[in-house]
């Protein structure tokens, strides 16, 4: 370090301008990034004044109407505020609370087996589904839960029970969420707790074995305390992502039966904004749920800082 | 750790046992579905293995003139954007990672703000809109030229190349253009493809972008096809429908569609797996 701070010095004053000058070949390479960034991320939070503006197409963005907090209040007035709210929240939560443990389980099972290529074939299987397109995952679950020709219905009625068209089903709607994402994303997100596991010093467990300790203990004292801190992290993580839910599965899963329990802010804004083509309106609810998104971020964030001295910035 | 099996072996292997089919069964039924009879499938008769096989679907699927279209398609926009973000990527990740650059640390913070806030779905709608590329490839390819997470992926790989190259290089009279191209990239292959089986996926999987974007029929990804097949048959989606064969669609034509669109993946699958992995591991150093 102290040697490049040297080096700074010796090529020439510390002034911005005169270092900018000598790495101007670094800048001309770092343009088109700048370019990039600037226009297609920051230009659409420009875009954002839209939310504030009556907008009108034929006169454009900049020369349409400002009418302020217009359509935030029209929005918070309206019966869907409360209803996209609610179900951005659940379903966030109950994606968080059911999918979370099964990576860390599924990672503590594979580190207990002692066969090597069963684990390596396990492992391989469980990557498989995260390549599949979210509209591949999508249309097999549709498929497997058909009332018609669908495995599970087909199973169901050999066992006596009654077919039901699961995919009408407010009531079966989450249910169906979370489970094609723990079916799809679990092998992809004990990667990472393998890792973990991996990293543990393997003496603990010989001295753990002399000391007369059974695997199963072994696994409470030494195990689990060696993956928490990347659980916890993870945790962090996940919670902060709670309000945002990708529009891309709930888009192909949702029916207008099931609005009531599936809708939520993204794929409103997606059917007002691109549906309806009312950009304002849209757009003003997408910046809602933003800013809803980033004070959740804010706020795991400072909990688990306070609590555990971890952060993510 | 080589001790006699325990009962907990036994649980531990049927437990791994019962995940590995149920993440399995499924793909099955629909390899066995797509290789069946239609009788049998009408009648509920295939599970896990084809009943009277034959190829008939896959025959179907390959004379629809419109399935062959969208996957060529698909094979170009998945091709040319992989080579349009590793281009960005690799060269944008350069300057970023060289500490003498004064101002480094403000574009960094304002790249990463990126990840947390964005304009969202329709002002970035309305600034395609304006740039004049609805209906047109780049719509699908330019706004995501650079991931951020692969982005800070790339610098923090090209950090640990260790500067004392990149200095000697310098001295040497090298031009910062040759220490990227000669040197640093050559040098980051391992981690380049990793990034890129990423961004290939997330091309050859992508079908919001491209249902958004897209108005002509012919210019439809694959994605976007099996949408139309598979989901708006079933479940009546709102939304920018074209209801042409859905309903007639039988089962086996369905899924022998998924399945060819699983192809590619399942093809490079067991050479994919080594760099996904490494891909998450480099990610989770950052993330």
């Amino acid at each position: 370090m102290n040697r490049h701070k040297q080096k700074l010095q010796t090529a020439g004053g510390n002034t911005f301008w005169k270092r900018a000058k000598r790495d101007r070949q670094l800048w001309i390479i770092l343009l088109p990034c700048i370019a990039f960034y600037a226009l297609f991320r920051y230009g659409p939070m420009y875009g954002l004044i839209v939310a504030f503006k009556e907008y009108d197409i034929w006169d454009g963005l900049i020369k349409s109407d400002w009418v302020g907090f217009k359509h935030f209040i029209e929005f918070f007035h309206s019966q869907d505020f409360v209803l996209l709210f609610r179900n951005t929240l659940l379903l966030g939560l109950s994606n968080l609370v059911f999918s979370f443990p099964f990576p860390i389980l599924f990672a503590l099972l594979l580190n207990e087996v002692r066969i090597k290529k069963l684990k390596t074939l396990a492992q391989t299987v469980s990557y498989l589904p995260s390549f599949l397109s979210v509209v591949i995952v999508c249309s097999m679950f549709i498929d497997l839960l058909s009332p018609t020709h669908g495995l599970v219905n087909t199973i169901l009625e050999n066992l006596g029970f009654p077919r039901t068209y699961f995919i009408i089903k407010p009531e079966w709607f989450r249910f169906i969420y979370v489970s094609s994402g723990i079916w799809q994303s679990m092998g992809y997100s004990a990667i990472i707790y393998l890792a973990a596991l991996s990293g543990i010093d393997k003496t603990l467990y010989e001295a753990g074995e002399i000391d007369g300790c059974g695997r199963l203990r072994a696994i409470w004292h030494i195990t689990i305390p060696g993956i928490l801190p990347t659980v916890i992290t993870m945790f962090i993580i996940s919670s902060g992502h709670i309000m945002r839910i990708g529009y891309e599965k709930v888009l192909l899963l949702y029916t207008p039966v099931t609005y009531k329990v599936a809708d939520v802010f993204s794929t409103f804004v997606y059917r007002k904004g691109l549906e309806n083509w009312d950009f304002s309106y849209a757009t003003a609810v997408g910046l809602f749920e933003s800013v809803i998104a980033i004070i959740f971020l804010f706020i795991t964030n400072n909990i688990s800082k306070k609590f555990t001295q971890n952060s993510i910035w | 750790m080589k001790k006699k099996v325990t009962p907990l072996d036994f649980i531990v292997v049927f437990l791994v046992i019962v995940i590995t089919l149920v993440i399995l069964l499924p793909l099955l039924n629909m390899l066995a579905v797509s290789f069946s009879k239609t009788g049998y499938i009408i009648q509920n008769k295939v599970s896990f293995f084809p009943k009277g096989f034959n190829l008939d679907a896959y025959e179907m699927v390959l004379k629809q003139g419109r399935i062959l279209r969208s996957y060529l398609n698909s094979i170009q926009y998945a091709v040319i954007g992989t080579f349009i973000n590793l281009l960005m990527t690799a060269v944008a990740a350069y300057p970023l990672s060289r500490k003498r650059l004064a101002g480094r640390s403000v574009v960094m913070k304002l790249i990463v703000f990126t990840m947390f806030f964005s304009g969202g779905l329709i002002p970035t709608y309305m600034l395609i809109q304006n740039l004049g590329l609805i209906d047109k490839m780049w719509a699908l390819v330019l706004p995501n030229a650079i991931w951020t997470f692969e982005l800070l992926i790339l610098k923090s790989f090209y950090e640990s190349l260790g500067h004392e190259v990149f200095e000697s290089a310098t001295i040497d009279g090298a031009s910062e253009y040759r220490i990227l191209f000669q040197i640093v990239i050559p040098l980051s292959k391992a981690a380049l493809s990793s990034i890129g089986l990423f961004y290939f996926m997330g091309h050859w999987n992508s079908f919001f972008i491209p249902m958004i974007y897209l108005n002509t029929a012919s210019k439809y990804p694959l994605q976007l096809v099996l949408r139309e097949m598979l989901i708006d048959a079933t479940v009546q989606n709102p939304g920018i429908v074209n209801q042409q064969m859905n309903s007639l669609t039988p089962e086996a034509m369905k899924n022998a569609t998924i399945l060819l669109t699983m192809l590619p993946v399942l093809f490079v699958y067991p050479y994919a797996q080594r760099y996904f992995v490494k891909g998450v591991m480099l990610g989770s150093v950052k993330g």
